[in-house]
């Protein structure tokens, strides 16, 4: 610009009296488009089609594992929006924001539309008999054991068709994999009350007392909570009539990094990390002391845990111990429920049976958790994932055990810690096929890649693990056509795959012909007894949802004290000094939603941060490491290094610091990838010692400044400002509060 | 001052190539006399001899017949082709005219495959509104002709003019905002026997959502 003599300040003239000009010349163009646009009618509407008007339609969230039931409006052939279904017991009508972004994995961009089949570091399209044609090829010769399927929770009709097809290939390789499932407290569960999840009646408990589930954002079935939540806020019912009689109830959040759930919370009490079963035990002898009954191995196994020792331990006052144990004391009954941060440790097991014998102390056993029903239909009860299995899968593909691997719904090389070197065992892997919405990181190391439908546009059958009366079959049915034609639904591709070797047995044209069937056999069973076969399909279809006859289970377990050690609060490690609480965000979950645009413009409800990861840091730890917020920090573990900014926030524990889980995308689409960094990379490689189970919260790390320094985009103000001079949030710390009131 | 020119013949240049563009691809929308451009339609409908007066040959089919959504929603929407073979298909006098011929070709697919069974025939829009305007059919026809009681065909003509006479549809109203408003402005009786008058809506948001 310089050389030719012609500054900004003469181009900005220039253009502005052109701009002038061509505003007076009148360049009138509106988006009018008479005689140009074509309007394309219906050929042959429903009845109750009227252009412009929506319908609802009945479907079932496949956001998250809660798997709520959903009514899609749909207009004009389009799926628009999404509401709760008011006859499901999961979520009774309502519907949680990330369910509301379902919408955008239908519509979202980045959609695989063809079968890809590798050719060096391309994926070429092929078509889909092709691509079947190579899965038979590859498996020919090849023995049941040489074949694995990796999956997420599994259930319905997908999941009995997935079973079948392992069967016909003689393999018992199905690895159910959820990186952030609650499965140390599952089989703390089924010791202590023997089954996996029972029912949690928040709506009934005078208190609760949480350690660090986060029932209300991401912790099982976050919806369904929220309401009984909401009457437990009201009014706590009556145990056995089930009328509104108590109070408001009390909740009181134990942590080390503030939860959602921990920010609604009475008390929320900053807990040394990893020392919550010694807390539970420590309220059982503080009980015991206070004058309540309890059982003579429940209180030999508590006894050493006095409330000097768990107050040393803990770093919980003892004021507080005492208060907690005299609240629970005059209010019953009560709750204590086991979250990830109870159960993310090497002795999480441990942690998690502590607490289960505290509630059976506490005579909630019956009261306020109660025995889930059980589903008639054992094969298609829902197979739950973890994360052992992934464990278990990669030792598999370290050894070279396996020629075939189909992958499903997951996406394990982002969420494996670098330690495991999945991505490299899985190369060893010679044929790999993933299903999948999205080139992802796992489809990227893909030799045959299978695009899906959008859940809105699939049909499937869901029983959700979690339902709070009776059990309940959920239909998953297209809201809308298909937007592309190359997709094709999970049902469908195990059906073909099943033909392939079974064509006898499996004569149905389509899933749609086998569900139909397979409902329509049992309808009976259904509570269609008497109707004939397209009333009682229209009215499911209506409906969404099948109720199941699901006779009442039963509470077997019994919270014991044998085995119960609990290890000494873990000693400071000079080199790795803080502890880091990977945390599981209501919206992005394991990563599997990071490209949804949606929730990355969110803000995170306690930190008001969008579009990226950020380092939550306690304002005395960041002072004494001087470092203010917005700096760009090195969190350095023993297994890796990643950078993100610093965000100074006082509900954390001072010894650790939280980054959030599900960002850090290296591919899946425009939207994810390369925001914020990848927590799960840098996660030492330590396990439960009873179920295997990755260790979340086990790994240390120390924090470093890189001198680089941003702004965080973030929604809230100055941290302390003056709130336009008006006490709009007070703030008091929990020392500062007067107890006495509450018992 | 070089500069200043070079810069300017540069920017002209620029102007005066997307302006001719601009003029290619777009007709003059509105002519003097509000008629819009004429638009070739896949098949040329006859309104007249649908909807025209008997006199004149025409069987005075109701609007709101084929047009059957706009008194129940925002847009009129375009008639199914289920509609037009409904009758069709039992009207044998005419079944072999080419116009119905091309219609039925849409419905049971055409012989050279072209066209797939019960595809919808691609109308052209003949009568568009901006992105940012939001006009209602249902409030129009609800109040003109259920409350009012005026003629359907008289309703319809205040913004589509007389289409009974036509046989494609041509716009012959300007369906700009001040055309709106002067009806808007005008004082109309509540209901057919009423002398109570009302004013239709001036608020911005009521078209502008």
């Amino acid at each position: 610009m310089t050389d030719n003599g012609f500054d900004r300040r003469d181009f900005l003239k220039v253009l502005g009296w052109g701009g002038a000009a061509v505003a007076l010349s009148g360049c009138g163009y509106t988006s009018v488009e008479d005689g140009r646009e074509i309007v394309t009618s219906y050929s042959e509407p429903a009845e109750y089609v009227i252009p412009s008007i929506g319908v609802y339609f009945n479907s079932t969230c496949a956001q998250c594992d809660a798997a709520c039931n959903i009514m899609g409006r749909v207009r004009e052939g389009r799926v628009l929006k999404l509401e709760g279904n008011p006859e499901s017991a999961v979520n009774r009508g309502k519907m949680c924001g990330l369910g509301q972004a379902g919408v955008q994995h239908h519509y979202n961009p980045d959609r695989i539309r063809e079968p890809l089949l590798r050719n060096g570091d391309k994926g070429e399209a092929i078509t889909w008999d092709k691509a079947l044609e190579l899965i038979a090829a590859k498996l020919d010769g090849v023995t049941g054991e040489q074949v694995a399927f990796v999956t997420g929770t599994m259930s319905g009709h997908v999941g009995v068709l997935l079973k079948n097809y392992l069967a016909v290939l003689g393999s018992t390789n199905h690895y159910a994999y959820d990186a952030v499932s609650p499965s140390v407290a599952r089989a703390a569960n089924k010791k202590a009350y023997g089954v996996e999840m029972p029912r949690l009646r928040l709506d009934k408990a005078k208190v609760i007392i949480s350690f660090g589930a986060d029932f209300l954002g991401a912790w099982v079935s976050p919806v369904h909570f929220s309401q009984q939540y909401a009457q437990f806020r009201k009014h706590v019912l009556c145990p056995v009539e089930e009328t509104a009689i108590g109070g408001r109830g009390v909740l009181v959040q134990i942590e080390s990094k503030m939860t959602l759930t921990g920010a609604n919370a009475d008390r929320w009490l900053a807990i040394r990390p990893g020392t919550e079963g010694i807390f539970a035990l420590g309220l059982i002898n503080a009980l015991g002391v206070a004058g309540l009954k309890i059982s003579s191995d429940a209180a030999a196994a508590a006894k050493s845990y006095t409330v000097e020792r768990v107050s040393a331990d803990t770093g919980i006052s003892a004021e507080q111990i005492n208060k907690l144990a005299a609240l629970l004391k005059e209010r019953a009954p009560s709750l204590v429920i086991a979250g990830s941060a109870a159960e993310g440790y090497a002795h999480g097991s441990q942690n998690a049976a502590a607490i289960a014998l505290l509630n059976q102390v506490l005579g909630n056993v019956g009261k306020t958790v109660e025995a889930p029903s059980v589903v008639p239909f054992p094969q298609v009860a829902p197979t739950v994932g973890n994360r052992f299995a992934l464990q278990a899968l990669n030792d598999g593909m370290a050894q070279g055990k396996f020629k075939v691997l189909f992958n499903y719904g997951v996406n394990p090389v982002f969420t494996a810690p670098a330690s495991m070197k999945l991505s490299e065992n899985l190369a060893k892997v010679p044929f790999k096929v993933v299903f999948a919405h999205y080139m992802d990181e796992t489809a990227l190391q893909a030799d045959l890649v299978l695009p899906l439908d959008s859940a809105l546009e699939d049909w499937a059958t869901v029983v959700p693990e979690y339902v709070a009366e009776g059990a309940q079959l959920n239909i998953q049915q297209p809201l809308m056509e298909k937007l592309y034609p190359g997709t094709r639904g999970m049902g469908d591709i195990l059906l073909g795959l099943l033909k392939q070797r079974r064509p006898d047995e499996y004569k149905y044209e389509d899933f749609y012909a086998y569900m139909r069937n397979a409902l329509v056999q049992n309808k009976s069973a259904l509570g269609g007894a008497g109707a004939d076969d397209d009333t009682f399909w229209t009215s499911t279809l209506s409906n969404g949802l099948v109720k199941l006859p699901g006779g009442q289970g039963k509470l077997s377990g019994k919270a014991s004290t044998a085995g119960l050690a609990l290890p000494a609060p873990a000693a400071a490690d000079s080199a790795y000094p803080l502890h880091l609480i990977p945390a599981v965000s209501a919206s992005l979950r394991d990563g599997r939603h990071a490209n949804l645009p949606w929730l990355q413009e969110s803000p995170d409800p306690l930190t008001t941060i969008v579009w990226d990861s950020w380092v939550e840091i306690h304002p005395k730890t960041a002072a004494k490491l001087g470092i203010v917020e917005g700096d760009i920090v090195e969190v350095a573990g023993k297994n890796g290094a990643i950078k993100a900014q610093a965000y100074l926030f006082p509900g954390i524990h001072p010894d650790a610091i939280s980054m959030p889980l599900g960002n850090g995308h290296e591919a899946m689409g425009r939207y994810a990838k390369n925001i914020g960094v990848n927590v799960f990379k840098i996660l030492d490689p330590v396990y439960d010692k009873e179920t295997g189970e990755l260790a979340m919260h086990e790994t240390r790390v120390k924090v470093s400044k890189t001198g680089q320094r941003v702004v965080i985009v973030k929604d809230e103000g100055a941290v302390g400002g003056k709130q336009m001079g008006k006490k709009i949030a007070v703030r008091v710390s929990s020392d500062k509060i007067d107890l006495s009131g509450e018992v | 001052m070089y500069r200043f020119f070079r810069l300017s013949v540069l920017l002209a240049g620029f102007f005066v190539a997307t302006g001719s563009y601009a003029a290619d691809a777009m007709p003059p929308l509105t002519t003097a006399d509000d008629l819009g451009p004429k638009v070739d339609q896949p098949i040329e409908f006859p309104h007249d001899r649908h909807a025209g007066d008997a006199a004149k040959g025409g069987m005075e089919i109701n609007c709101m017949y084929c047009h059957t959504y706009a008194r129940r929603s925002i847009v009129a929407g375009i008639p199914p082709l289920q509609k037009c073979i409904g009758c069709h298909q039992s009207i044998d006098s005419v079944r072999e005219t080419p116009r119905i011929k091309q219609l039925f070709e849409y419905w049971e697919g055409s012989k050279d495959g072209k066209i797939a069974a019960k595809t919808p025939v691609p109308w052209k829009k003949v009568h568009d509104l901006p992105d940012f305007v939001r006009f209602n059919h249902e409030r129009h026809i609800q109040r003109f002709h259920f409350q009012q009681d005026k003629p359907v065909q008289e309703v319809c003509a205040y913004c589509h003019g007389d289409v009974k006479t036509m046989t494609v549809a041509r716009r012959s109203k300007s369906l700009s905002m001040g055309w709106c408003a002067s009806c808007h402005e005008k004082d109309h009786p509540v209901d057919a026997t009423s002398t109570m008058t009302t004013q239709g809506p001036n608020d911005c948001w009521q078209c502008h959502k």
